[in-house]
């Protein structure tokens, strides 16, 4: 008997102990009936807009609820939560890497019988389309906002001076060395932060390098060493004219250190506008197109789709989440996202570009455009780092040492990816 | 005759079972798995396909692993020797005639309680910011930049944060060592008017030499795995000079993509703090015999 | 006796209490960062290390908004509670069972090395697997960081309990079986309360590890909205922007609870972590 009831004992405390533990898994909150559909967007800087975007929708909707996630290292959680196989409904990510390798493991939905799909201006279209590492059939992502990406400036600064907006590198490598010349520090970079060290590098890399560089060396037609010689070569003379060490100050530390007047210019995208305005709202800040080149016709704009979205092939209610995306793309909402975020809509129609990129307004209208390069790298190539290395590196031959490094370290990290753009190749060669 | 299991078995197995279930569900088969996977070109969602050794071929020709490596050593070494010397040293000013030992001991070993994230975010900006304004107002030259910038010193912020956290739990093991050292001891080697440097090692060294070996294999672990100074101070740059193995193994296993290879390397990395650790205690332990 | 009278050593004193700067300081900076306005952070020395204009508490206030505090404060009471209530419970009684059954039999010898070897394994070689397990099994949330901290931390635990195991003669347990009382019983009567000095050690070094642990609260359960108080620190880092005043509130909040806890029990926590050392 004794041996029963020391069984049960036993028994009893593990119970108890995983009756404690449930308990502390408990949590799950109610929705009241209604289908809800949980968009994850990997921006928390712009959690206030999608707050007032989902408090919109959530107000007009009886039957769906919409719940937004914007957490911090999104990225990361978002992978984490693929491990997991824990999918939300949809996701509002940039047209980069991820998304390419996302699509590649076939986690979307084709959503080409979404009638908004056919409101995209077909420059972003194509982008996404380039995007694909193995071309695909369908549409997987609706773009929604890009940004560009050069040199943002301090207006009041350029126009107490008298300096001139440069178009070529030669008048930009003139216009820096005048603005140090009359004691100004002509560029702030945030280099602890290493992936600012892809802000210059790919502003410059689109007017130097061709958009689909990655592909061709993919396919063996040429090689880094080549493609990014002079790239590297300027991203390097930009050293001169910042502040010491770089590598010291993050992200934030440069916003501020612009926001403060302490450089006339800042060679970063668009996205860090609304940092640049929490430190000085009153800034007035205009931005130009890198002149990477020594003539103004061959400079392009570096631009790319900073948001779009995309659902996942799991989700159960894809009518709900087609409802979401359509009230996400009626024009009042796209306003709302811009207002707070700036950029450019990537939906046709008439919508403002913000004053801050009056500077690339002909390039933007005009389609004189070009995507990240980085949105090729494969993220954990680490480039950024790279980059890093490579302005770490006084050596006499850094800038070889940084293409070999380059070409040896992309054949290694995308080795299934090259077999598999390659045979992709092949099969099509054999259907021709 | 039939063997009876006693009551008192019975209750042994009753508990052991649950416990052993327990680990093996969450310990044992999970690492099976990582060595499994180890053998995958898996991201962590969709398909994967078996790609048999390359990802530990892979391992011994990647120069950003070799460097993770060769930073996690650097880095394990130098922080394991300071710690057990600066801790001795502590543990000796803590445990002679002073007064507020007892406040003394207690302020001493408050670094260890606080969270090491929270430590390195404080310590990245004293190293951002104020070193360097201290460097710049007394024309200190190496102080003049932050050392978390540099590709050559980065590294000597995180041993510094490292070790002022780690001291503290080291020194209160090495203080209890002390203690087991009988004060007559002490009293016979004053008559003999031994000076306290040879008193040191000939009498108090040795006594705490089993101190030592749980301090060093403790440390020299923990240092191994360092992650959350990486991850609050340096995030593994510049240029990759301070990416820990646990850190790469994160920041590539989760983040980028490289859930496989990263598993090989995880796998190599229990390896060696197996063989590391074994190493160690067989050493001392042999040691201690002689002495 | 007379020894104990002899003349405290000052200059050593003086150099020890000097020392304590080097724990001050970090912390010094922190607090009056934490009180300070993003306009008063300045770029030389005495600036730097002044007081702040005005001593407000409104820094406090926003970052206890911003992370969510109270929740951030309630989900690592309750894991690291939980986790040593358990780890007090279970591995108390397998550090009994295993160091009892290893005097006899050579199984729990083997479950002893197989159990205690698990000291050796990387939370690197787990994490990958582990994230994935847990969220099959419906297990990437505070429950599962729970039951992962009581299988982490089962080696040290049961290394401790069966070595305090030598301290308790096997007379009483065999007195007890006499007077046909159940293991069971005789365990929980007489065993576990004698156990109490290893209970504290074990409560303490399970709580300060898992207090600060911020590995496997990130991956089990990021992206659940729930957050531990270091990991909230974590996602309060932004890539685009940080405000170091507010930042800094928030460090101290962070380690004010634990601080706290330590002032009140501190001469415990030190015998304790002395203890598990020697016992160990």
């Amino acid at each position: 008997m004794s041996e029963k009831k020391t069984a049960k004992k036993v028994a009893l405390l593990f119970m108890s102990g995983i009756g404690a533990i449930s308990l502390a898994g408990c949590g799950q909150e109610n929705t009241d009936g209604r289908v809800e559909v949980e968009l994850v967007s990997y921006k928390p800087e712009a959690v206030d807009a999608f707050e007032e975007i989902a408090a919109a929708f959530n107000e007009t909707h009886d039957e769906i609820k919409l719940k937004v996630d914007s957490p911090n290292e999104a990225m990361t959680i978002l992978k984490t939560r693929f491990i997991r196989e824990d999918y939300p409904d949809i996701v509002a990510i940039g047209g980069d890497i991820n998304y390419s390798n996302f699509l590649d493991a076939d986690l979307f939905l084709d959503i080409s019988d979404l009638a908004e799909v056919g409101m995209v201006k077909q420059a972003y279209l194509d982008m996404e389309k380039e995007l694909e590492l193995v071309p695909k059939d369908g549409v997987y992502a609706l773009p929604y906002a890009a940004n560009a990406a050069g040199i943002l400036y301090n207006k009041e600064m350029f126009e107490e001076h008298g300096w001139e907006i440069p178009t070529t590198w030669d008048e930009f490598t003139q216009l820096c060395a005048q603005i140090e010349s009359e004691g100004i520090l002509p560029l702030y970079f945030g280099f602890k932060d290493t992936w600012t060290c892809l802000a210059p590098w790919n502003a410059l890399a689109v007017g130097l390098a061709d958009s689909d560089t990655c592909n061709q060396v993919n396919l063996g037609d040429t090689t880094f060493q080549e493609a990014y010689r002079e790239t590297a070569v300027k991203i390097r003379q930009l050293l001169d004219y910042a502040e010491p060490n770089p590598y010291a100050y993050s992200y934030n530390d440069a916003c501020t250190a612009f926001a403060r007047g302490q450089a006339a210019m800042y060679p970063i995208g668009s996205y860090a506008i609304p940092q640049i305005k929490s430190a000085n709202p009153d800034m007035e800040i205009d931005s130009f197109a890198f002149p990477a080149n020594q003539a103004k016709e061959d400079n392009v704009l570096n631009s790319g789709i900073d948001l779009h979205f995309s659902v996942l092939k799991n989700t159960e209610k894809k009518d709900a989440v087609y409802e979401v995306l359509r009230f996400l793309y009626q024009d009042e909402t796209v306003q709302i996202y811009l207002n707070h975020q700036g950029g450019i809509a990537c939906k046709e129609g008439e919508f403002e570009i913000p004053v801050e990129l009056e500077g690339m307004r002909e390039y933007i209208e005009s389609g004189r455009m070009a995507d990240f390069q980085d949105h090729h790298y494969p993220s954990e190539m680490s480039v950024d780092a790279m980059i890093q290395t490579f302005l770490l590196d006084q050596g006499e031959d850094s800038v070889d040492t940084f293409l070999t490094r380059f070409d040896k370290d992309w054949k290694r990290y995308n080795r299934d990816l090259i077999r598999k753009v390659q045979k992709y190749q092949e099969e099509m060669e054999g259907t021709r | 005759m039939k063997h009876k299991m006693s009551n008192r078995d019975k209750t042994f197995w009753a508990v052991t079972v649950p416990v052993l279930v327990l680990f093996f569900a969450f310990n044992t088969l999970p690492m099976i798995k990582g060595v499994i996977y180890s053998f995958t070109n898996y991201r962590g969602y969709g398909s994967y396909e078996f790609v048999g050794l390359r990802n530990y071929l892979d391992l011994f020709t990647d120069a950003r692993v070799g460097k993770s490596y060769l930073f996690t050593f650097k880095y394990a070494i130098a922080g394991t020797v300071l710690v057990n010397v600066l801790s001795l040293v502590m543990a000796l000013g803590l445990n002679s005639r002073i007064r507020f030992k007892s406040a003394l001991r207690g302020i001493y070993f408050v670094p260890n309680i606080l969270g090491g994230l929270v430590i390195g975010y404080i310590f990245s900006f004293i190293f951002t910011y104020i070193l360097p304004a201290v460097g710049t107002t007394f024309h200190i030259g190496f102080l003049e930049n932050s050392i978390l910038a540099s590709e050559t010193y980065a590294w000597v912020g995180v041993l510094i944060v490292g070790v002022w956290q780690a001291v503290a739990m080291n020194t209160i093991i090495y203080i209890s060592g002390l203690q087991t050292v009988p004060q007559e001891v002490y009293e016979a080697s004053m008559l003999d008017g031994a000076s306290k440097w040879k008193e040191f090692w000939s009498i108090t060294f040795p006594l705490v030499l089993p101190f030592v070996t749980i301090n060093l294999v403790l440390s020299t672990k923990n240092f191994l795995m360092v992650f959350d100074q990486i991850m609050s101070l340096t995030k593994g740059g510049p240029a990759q000079s301070t990416e820990s193995i646990s850190y790469l193994i994160y920041r590539n296993g989760m983040d980028g993509g490289q859930f496989g290879f990263q598993s090989a390397n995880a796998v190599i990395f229990f390896i060696v703090i197996v063989l590391i650790s074994v190493g160690q205690m067989t050493i001392m332990n042999k040691k201690e015999e002689q002495l | 006796m007379m020894e104990e009278k002899k003349k405290t050593n000052w200059v050593l004193t003086i150099v020890l209490i000097l020392g304590t700067l080097t724990v001050f300081f970090p912390l010094y900076m922190a607090f009056i960062i934490a009180f300070k306005q993003p306009s008063e952070m300045t770029n030389d020395v005495a600036g730097a290390l002044a007081f702040p204009q005005k001593w407000s508490f409104d820094n406090f206030r926003q970052a206890m908004e911003v992370t969510d505090f109270w929740r951030s404060l309630g989900n690592s009471l309750l894991i690291t509670l939980a986790t040593i209530v358990l780890a007090i419970l279970i591995h108390s009684i397998a550090g009994y069972v295993i160091g009892r059954g290893m005097a006899h039999k050579k199984s729990f010898r083997f479950i002893y090395l197989y159990i205690v070897s698990g000291m050796f394994v990387p939370f690197s070689i787990l994490m990958m697997p582990l994230v994935k397990q847990t969220a099959q099994m419906g297990l990437g949330n505070r429950a599962g960081v729970i039951l992962l901290y009581l299988v982490f931390y089962m080696p040290m635990n049961v290394l401790l309990y069966t070595g305090y195991l030598k301290n308790i003669p096997i007379a009483l347990e065999e007195a007890a079986d006499i007077d046909g009382a159940s293991t069971w019983k005789m365990y929980w009567k007489i065993v576990f309360p004698m156990m109490t000095p290893m209970h504290a050690t074990v409560a303490i070094l399970t709580a300060l590890g898992t207090w600060n642990d911020v590995m496997t609260p990130l991956v089990i359960m990021s992206g659940t909205g729930q957050n531990t108080l270091p990991l909230a620190q974590l996602n309060f880092q932004t890539q685009f922007g940080t405000n170091y005043n507010l930042a800094f509130a928030s460090y101290i909040l962070a380690l004010i609870p634990i601080l706290i806890f330590y002032i009140i029990c501190q001469k415990q926590i030190l015998n304790g972590v002395a203890n598990g050392a020697v016992k160990g």
